[in-house]
């Protein structure tokens, strides 16, 4: 007979894994990574720049991922988070960790953990998507990694971020159709975010989407821009602390009668 | 040796009191029945003992050592439960589901299958819990809670949808898991579901414990009704006018509330008044009987 232990950290992450089953998460996560990706291709293909060979730029595809990443990333990054909470409210999970010693914020932990990793792999399979069609559209400019890199760092970190305010959410509205409907007025911010003053893309998760565009059109002009490092850094810092404060509450939090 | 002991146990919500003094001792390898109508604090009481919710005041000792934020980890690796609606994911099987359990609490193969075969749920293990009848959500909740083989087992409203063949076999249960010396307490708001089960009760009403004991103890804590067999029964109320409450049914004259050694002087009185008299008996009452007398018939 095995000896009983509770509450240890590894097993709850590789439950988090196994309860992806069937969940469709990984569905959601390739409709991301199809989305973004079609959205970029049909920006890049449409664009003045690219029927020239002479100005056939790794610069025009970034401007679209600039464009398609907020478009698509808010609601289905809602869905995912929103898919992996409710179980917990359905299942009465929340109270059948409790009593296993997994408490509700350790859980929220566990589930930013893993869905973060399937974020990070969309992310990656995106960006790696973008550049094969690309080269294979007849692209032969030299990547600037730098930019690119910057910007797929960054717009993960974004991604992240709203990620784990969805999971908490969601968490903390039963009603789910709450947490959906967030997203989407979170996807309308990270559109129009880029035409809206400085201190409102500030103001909200998803008006930094526009902080960390790299490329984009000033009037007829295909301009690149860094992203903004230190704005996404603060943000970054200061939702990981709430995400600390706000899941150790949870921890605290008593049983729901 | 007391498995569950509580002191002045209060659960206050601002003014409200939920749950107010409890002092439960629940002794080791019997099945408590936790008794009393809804709404009167069981839910609250068995979180407090699981340190799901925390006291306003007193205090929780499981098999002698306290149960609170500090020492919670260490106590619920030998504490199983099932609270209100049964858990399970209804996504995943019911195999899926316990292999979950398995892995959080660091089980073996043997562990699971024990629980399982405990409750007879090994033939729906491929199905998805999303399918499950209630009374299999239930057998999935408790073969979860068994699992870990615990030296506790705290079960809210076991029975809720279950059949009356799925009642007796969580009956049978119980008293099975109590003959190997595991402490079972068991909560419910239907006296009959459980009185055949449970050997010590606890009965709570609007938060406070009316009563807490053996079965006999419980029998001898509502003292029935002696019912005195004549042919006259109004003459025979006549003579006990003003002295107790009688009541006439039939041949009978019912008389509430008093004991052996006032039922033999009213005897006396009776047959000195001349009053034929050709029986004398208490009359039989069930747990349901006792139970609702203590509760003002599930008022309180």
């Amino acid at each position: 007979m095995s000896a009983v232990t509770v509450g240890a950290t590894g097993p709850v992450v590789v439950n988090e894994f196994a309860k992806l089953r069937h969940l469709r998460v990984g569905l959601v996560a390739g409709l991301m990574v199809l989305g973004t990706v079609a959205l970029t291709l049909l920006s890049t293909v449409t664009s003045a720049e690219f029927a020239d060979p002479a100005t056939r730029t790794w610069d025009v595809p970034l401007a679209g991922l600039s464009l398609a990443v907020p478009m698509v990333s808010p609601l289905l990054l809602a869905v995912v988070a929103s898919r992996m909470v409710d179980i917990e409210h359905q299942g009465n999970g929340w109270l059948m960790g409790s009593t296993s010693g997994v408490t509700p914020g350790a859980l929220c932990r566990a589930k930013l953990l893993t869905a973060g990793t399937v974020v990070v792999a969309a992310t990656v399979v995106t960006h790696l998507a973008v550049w094969a069609l690309g080269r294979l559209a007849g692209i032969d400019a030299p990547v600037p990694v730098g930019l690119w890199a910057g910007f797929a760092v960054t717009s993960l970190a974004v991604n992240l971020v709203v990620l784990a305010l969805h999971l908490v959410l969601s968490a903390k509205v039963d009603n789910q159709l709450v947490a959906l409907g967030i997203g989407l007025l979170g996807t309308v911010v990270a559109v129009f975010g880029s035409g809206f003053p400085g201190w409102f893309a500030h103001a909200t998760p998803w008006g930094y989407y526009s902080l960390v565009a790299v490329a984009g059109y000033e009037g007829e002009h295909l301009v690149t821009t860094a992203p903004s490092y230190l704005s996404v850094l603060v943000l970054v810092g200061l939702a990981a602390a709430l995400f600390v404060l706000v899941t150790s509450r949870f921890d605290r939090q008593e049983a729901r009668s | 040796m007391d498995t569950v002991t509580t002191v002045n146990l209060t659960k206050s919500y601002g003014r409200q009191a939920v749950v107010q003094g409890l002092d439960l001792r629940i002794p080791q390898g019997c099945v408590y029945g936790f008794l009393g109508p809804n709404g009167s604090g069981k839910s609250t009481t068995m979180k407090m003992l699981l340190s799901l919710v925390q006291p306003s005041a007193g205090e929780v000792h499981i098999m002698g050592e306290p149960m609170n934020r500090r020492t919670r980890r260490r106590q619920l690796a030998r504490i199983g439960s099932l609270i209100e609606a049964p858990p399970g994911y209804g996504h995943l099987t019911g195999g899926e589901n316990l292999r979950l359990v398995q892995r959080s609490l660091g089980l073996d193969e043997a562990q699971v299958n024990r629980a399982v075969q405990a409750v007879r749920l090994d033939k729906q293990l491929d199905k998805k819990v999303a399918n499950y009848s209630l009374g299999m959500k239930q057998r999935l909740g408790i073969a979860m809670a068994l699992a870990r083989e615990p030296r506790l087992l705290i079960l809210d409203e076991p029975t809720n949808g279950l059949d009356p063949a799925g009642i007796e076999e969580i009956r049978e249960l119980l008293r099975r898991l109590a003959s190997r010396g595991v402490t079972v307490m068991v909560s419910s708001h239907l006296l009959g579901e459980i009185d055949k089960a449970a050997d010590h009760f606890g009965i709570l009403a609007e938060g406070r414990l009316l009563f807490q004991g053996s079965r006999e103890q419980l029998f001898a804590a509502a003292v029935p009704d002696v019912l005195i067999d004549t042919p006259e029964p109004r003459q025979a109320s006549a003579v006990l006018d003003g002295r107790l409450t009688t009541r006439v049914e039939g041949g009978s004259l019912r008389i509430g509330g008093i004991d052996n050694r006032v039922t033999a002087r009213v005897v006396a009185d009776l047959v000195g008044a001349g009053a034929p008299i050709y029986g004398v008996r208490r009359e039989e009452q069930s747990l349901e009987d006792v139970f609702m007398t203590l509760t003002a018939g599930g008022r309180l």
